[in-house]
């Protein structure tokens, strides 16, 4: 399972789930934001990725939601 | 828009009371160089070096490397909108010291700057070994941070390399070449029967000092557009790169750009060079996407038949260039990437981060990750102490007798994206 920015590239390597996440030095924060702000965005991403795993895949999923 | 380059080739470099050139030396003036960096306040003291071909001399660790030159005839003036005003340039007539460079040095970030060595084994990696060089050493004053430094830095640089530039304004150029390109329409008029090829020029632009600028404007902030190939030899795009050495487009390879140069020798012949699309590579993914749509989008309005990409850097602007390549060949234009290979020392590992079938056709300036041996030369220009940090460096590179084990990527150049080298292998 991959929580990653380049999404590509985790398709290209074959990761079997795959959560984006905001970019490549802050994957899962953003400095433009407030401190509140970043954590919503870090609690839903690690929930996402979380639910990912729960999730039964029959092939490379990415997990937008 | 057509453009005459003048060459006045540059031989040897010397310090002299007044600056000039004469006979194919270049002499400096110590004082009024050190004067043109000590007007930015950011800096507290500065020193410059003499590095020619051959000598024992390693410098490290290398910002930017910048070839002199100066405008004579038509609108504006080299690097628009970073020195010189907003006006578009690749008109009229520039000349050039041919042979000479200035080159910058300092800790901004520490591991992300590289090596030239003039002679040795490092010599043979790097062009700029082959260069009348000034070296400028500049001492930032405390507090400074990093990314001021290396704003101050950069213009320094420039503010240099436009002085020496200066000196051929009035000078006879030993040689001249002419570079032209038609409108879209006068183009398909005059080589009805050659194919269209344009060059997707990538620049690094992934923010925290991996930045490039174009007339000025941060290219992280801008879309993919496009450039008659003549701007740039004017400095419409220069380096602001504190990023892994070997394969980071200096401000020097953008100026003497070798895609635009060869596409330039067979326009007419076998092709015709429509023009350059500028792309940048961000950190976002939605940025990746939404730049390479534009360039696919710009290749099939200009009605291309084929794209040669350069890419810069390595890592996630892999995946920059495989979409550029994927999406244009999805037109129905067929693509050559050039790009490098960071396989492993052994060369086994996989050479790019991303891959796609439609990737058929690939020049690779070579694989960064080899190991070199870099004897200990006489004299280092700049801070010997960063080879244990420096991206392709590690713990015990630096050797106690001053020579350095290393990979290839610390060298400035050696693994050029544009193809600006001329080893090869069988």
């Amino acid at each position: 399972m991959h929580m990653c920015t380049v999404v590509p590239i985790s398709l290209t390597v074959g990761a079997n789930r795959i959560v984006p996440t905001i970019a490549i030095p802050h994957p899962l924060g953003n400095p433009t934001l407030t401190l509140e702000e970043e954590r919503d965005i870090r609690r839903n991403l690690v929930g996402r990725a979380l639910r990912a795993l729960e999730t039964e895949v029959t092939g490379q999923t990415v997990f937008e939601k | 828009m057509k453009l005459e380059l003048g060459y006045v080739f540059i031989k040897d470099i010397q310090f002299a009371e007044v600056s000039k050139v004469e006979n194919g030396t270049l002499y400096v003036s110590k004082e009024e160089v050190r004067k043109i960096i000590l007007e930015d306040q950011n800096f507290i003291s500065a020193e410059v070096e003499l590095a020619k071909p051959g000598e024992s001399i390693r410098i490290m660790p290398v910002k930017d490397v910048i070839e002199p030159r100066v405008k004579v005839d038509g609108p504006g003036g080299i690097f628009p909108g970073m020195v010189n005003k907003v006006e578009t340039v690749g008109s009229g007539k520039t000349n050039v010291l041919k042979g000479a460079a200035v080159v910058t040095t300092g800790k901004i970030v520490g591991f992300q700057e590289g090596i030239i060595d003039m002679t040795g084994t490092g010599s043979e990696y790097t062009p700029f070994s082959k260069l009348n060089n000034l070296v400028l050493v500049c001492e930032p004053k405390e507090g400074l941070k990093q990314h001021e430094h290396e704003k101050a830095l950069r213009f320094a640089g420039y503010k240099v390399a436009l002085y020496l530039g200066e000196l051929a304004r009035s000078l006879t150029p030993d040689e001249t070449e002419t570079f032209e390109t038609l409108s879209v329409t006068e183009g398909i008029k005059a080589y009805p029967e050659l194919p269209r090829v344009a060059y997707v020029l990538m620049l690094q632009s992934q923010g925290l000092m991996h930045d490039t600028y174009v007339y000025g404007v941060d290219a992280k902030q801008s879309l993919t557009t496009m450039l008659y190939p003549t701007e740039i030899m004017d400095g419409a795009i220069v380096s602001g790169n504190c990023v892994s050495a070997c394969d980071k487009n200096t401000t020097y390879h953008h100026l003497n750009n070798p895609v635009v140069h060869d596409l330039f020798a067979e326009h007419g012949k076998t092709l015709n060079f429509v023009g350059v699309i500028i792309t940048n590579e961000n950190v976002y993914l939605a940025d990746k996407e939404r730049s390479s749509n534009w360039s696919a989008k710009l290749a099939e309005f200009l009605g291309l038949d084929g794209v040669l990409i350069s890419q810069e850097g390595f890592g996630n602007p892999d995946t920059d260039l495989i979409m550029n390549c994927k999406k244009i060949e999805t037109k129905g234009i067929k693509t050559v990437i050039i790009t490098d290979e960071y396989a492993g020392r052994d060369g086994s590992s996989q050479s790019l981060a991303d891959a796609d079938a439609s990737a058929d056709a690939v020049v690779t300036g070579g694989n960064a990750n080899q190991v070199i041996e870099l004897p200990a030369l006489d004299k280092v220009i700049g801070y010997s102490k960063v080879a244990d940090i420096i991206a392709g460096g590690f713990d015990g590179s630096l050797h106690a007798d001053g020579s350095i084990t290393a990979e290839l990527q610390v060298i400035t150049g050696a693994t050029n994206e544009m193809g600006f080298n001329k080893l090869s292998a069988r």
